[in-house]
């Protein structure tokens, strides 16, 4: 018999769950099994009277394991955490049980069979919390400084306002210079803002601030340490070949490294042909020529603009850019509007998939209609066709299916392919930081709505368009939510962890190397007991995620709150049958 | 196949008060319009605005058959002034192709 004492609460779910679970019935045989002292029901356990009974039945009956069987743990076990918390029980000896997502939901139409498995699902995490010792979160002590890697507007933004804050930065940039894209551009969207301009503003600020290092011609080539405490190793690649090591000591990373424009193959589009432009291109056209746009010393009068070049290409195409690259449709717009300001005469026609000018962008759509830019829409699967003429012109032809599929025929000066964005290609950068990378190839974030710039690397953040296209300001945005993520943990001075991660029984430990090959978050090294060459668990790396449990040929590694033990004890829950009581 | 004419909209613009550039082509004009002839009035603007001089010359009598009802104009969700464009249309087609 058990000499545990522990509650199990068993929630209605206001009807959710007992209108096709028999919970009363579910209640009467777990009571029985050993070490449950408390068995109830309730009608909504997450409710503030639910709490506030099992804090009362805890410290009253002196409990030492809690299980609440109700909804999916995913929504509620930092409540129940905290609820053991402020009752007096390790929060690490509870378990949450699903019994509506695994049971009333799934089996409306067995009754019967949903109350058997409420049953043997409560009985496997009785079993597991019977098994549960007191557990404390790992408490890492943070380096008030931080690396920045990509100077771009986002890196150099990031910079900035981690420096205002307190927190020392390093700020690598690959290239000779700082700025990135923007410092290439003049007039900008929404505001006429001037891209250089905003750059060279950005970098006088970035060279004010005493507690900014900044490198250029650098790469982070090689990261150890975790969440608080990594150091980095910042190669800087100087003249003639000479390359400088220098190790810094950073309690957060930003990656901040921007993006590739989309280039077109020879002859896609036309691309090749004399007078047939990428967007970028064209927007540098347009910024050399002052006054009426020219090329070669001749207005250009007659402009064709292809949309989604490179973006929402077909699936049939090798590794094809699904993804709307988001900024085109405006930087082209107001790239026609700019042009339309300098030369009232010049003609546009702008080919579109579709027109995505979301949000305040509409209006810049609105005002090149106004100022004349004619839109014609092409089908996915009847592109425009692209081809140079012998009077020196480019023709383009195309079914404007906005005219009923009439097919015509456009003579153009100069011919502007929108190119999207595409992720930049960064092999080391990924290989060294173990950057999660999606099927776009952009890096990912863990949610993409509550949790935008964090990676599943704790303490390594991304921003701006490296994790997907982005405009300039929605990059600026993100800069400054990776600045906040890294300030709230380096300025608290610590973090806690979650402890339920491996550990290694060192007189079982023989040193093989398995565990280390299959862990990805590189948390498991060589270290010395007692003369011995065994397995460590790098606490602040260690995700929890058990991978290297298995690969264990002696059962030297365990994980905790999952150890092997409480998995045997809850498969023998399961299997038993429904209502056998425990013989 | 057409050949984009970018000289014809400037032309037919000069001679009245021409302007559909707002039109978003959203195509309530065609589906209010009491005519239910296909070319009114969407397509038939669209061909202006692209410069297709050929369609619009082909389809000289269509553009008489529009009854300047204004439906099209008092539905249009981006303030195009339907009606009074295809008055200068007429007016255009008057002086250049009817010479009166």
């Amino acid at each position: 018999m058990s000499d545990r004492r522990m509650g199990v609460y068993i929630c209605h779910c206001g009807g959710n769950i007992s209108d096709y679970v028999d919970v009363e019935r579910v209640r009467q045989t777990i009571v029985n099994e050993p070490g449950v002292v408390v068995a109830k029901t309730v009608v909504s356990a997450c409710s503030d009277d639910s709490q506030q009974q099992m804090i009362q039945d805890i410290r009253e009956q002196n409990l030492d394991g809690l299980v609440v069987a109700s909804c999916s743990p995913k929504l509620h076990t930092f409540t129940f955490r905290s609820l053991a918390r402020r009752a007096g029980l390790n929060p690490y000896r509870y378990t949450q049980v699903n019994v509506r997502e695994q049971c009333s939901w799934t089996h409306t139409d067995d009754r019967e069979g949903a109350t058997k498995k409420a049953i043997r699902l409560i009985r496997a995490g009785i079993a597991r919390t019977g098994l549960t010792e007191p557990l404390e979160p790992i408490r890492i002590d943070t380096v008030p400084q931080a690396l920045v890697v990509g100077g771009g507007i986002a890196g150099l933004r990031a910079a900035i306002g981690l420096a205002d804050i307190g927190i020392s930065v390093f700020l690598v940039e690959k290239s000779a210079a700082f700025g990135g894209w923007v410092s290439r551009f003049g007039e900008m969207y929404p505001h006429g803002k001037n891209g250089r301009q905003l750059i060279t503003k950005l970098i006088d600020e970035v060279k004010k601030r005493k507690n900014i290092t900044s490198f250029t011609n650098a790469e982070l080539v090689e990261k150890s340490g975790s969440i608080g405490n990594f150091n980095a190793k910042i190669r800087v690649n100087g003249k003639g070949g000479k390359k400088d090591d220098i190790n810094v000591n950073v309690g957060s990373i930003i990656i901040a490294t921007g993006f590739d424009a989309y280039q077109p193959g020879e002859g896609e589009y036309g691309y090749g042909v004399d007078g047939v432009f990428t967007l970028p291109e064209f927007k540098e056209l347009l910024d050399k020529s002052k006054g009426v746009p020219v090329r070669n010393g001749k207005e250009i009068k007659d402009i064709v603009y292809v949309y989604c070049v490179g973006s929402r290409q077909p699936e049939d195409l090798e590794n094809p850019n699904r993804y709307c690259s988001r900024y085109c449709c405006n930087a082209a717009v107001h790239s026609s509007i700019l042009v339309s300001e300098r030369n009232p005469k010049a003609r546009q026609y702008h080919l579109i998939r579709d027109m995505r000018t979301y949000g305040k962008y509409e209006l810049l759509y609105g005002e090149s209609r106004e100022r004349g830019s004619t839109y014609l829409r092409f089908g996915d699967d009847d592109p425009p066709v692209v081809e140079k003429c012998s009077d020196g012109k480019i023709k383009v032809t195309v079914k404007d299916l906005l005219t009923f599929g009439e097919e015509m025929e456009i003579k153009a000066d100069v011919v502007v392919l929108v190119t999207g964005m595409v992720p930049k290609k960064n092999e080391e950068l990924v290989g060294a930081l173990k950057l999660p990378v999606g099927r776009d190839r952009f890096y990912n974030e863990i949610h993409p709505k509550l949790r935008p710039v964090e990676t599943v690397v704790d303490g390594v953040f991304i921003c701006g368009a490296c994790q997907g296209p982005k405009n300039s300001s929605e990059t600026v945005a993100s800069a400054l939510a990776a600045v906040t993520q890294s300030a709230s943990i380096l300025k608290k001075g610590y973090v806690e962890l979650d402890p339920l991660m491996a550990v290694v029984y060192p007189e079982l430990c023989q040193w093989c190397g398995e565990c280390e090959k299959v862990c990805p978050y590189s948390a498991i090294e060589k270290s010395g007991d007692q003369g011995r060459e065994v397995a460590r668990i790098n606490k602040a790396g260690c995700k929890g995620c058990g991978g290297c449990v298995p690969v264990c040929p002696r059962d030297a590694i365990d994980l905790k709150g999952y150890t092997d033990a409480q998995m045997k004890a809850m498969i023998d829950g399961y299997l038993r049958d429904g209502d056998t009581p425990l013989s | 196949m057409s050949l984009v004419n970018p000289v014809f909209v400037d032309e037919v613009k000069r001679s009245g008060e021409f302007n559909a550039n707002a039109c978003m082509n959203c195509g309530v004009c065609s589906a209010v319009c009491p005519m239910g002839i296909e070319l009114l009035p969407r397509k038939l603007f669209r061909y202006v605005l692209l410069g297709l001089q050929d369609k619009v010359l082909e389809n000289r009598e269509t553009v008489y058959s529009c009854l300047l009802c204004g439906m099209c104009e008092a539905n249009c969700p981006a303030g195009v002034n339907i009606a009074e464009n295809v008055r200068s249309l007429r007016y255009y087609m008057n002086k250049k192709v009817f010479k009166i």
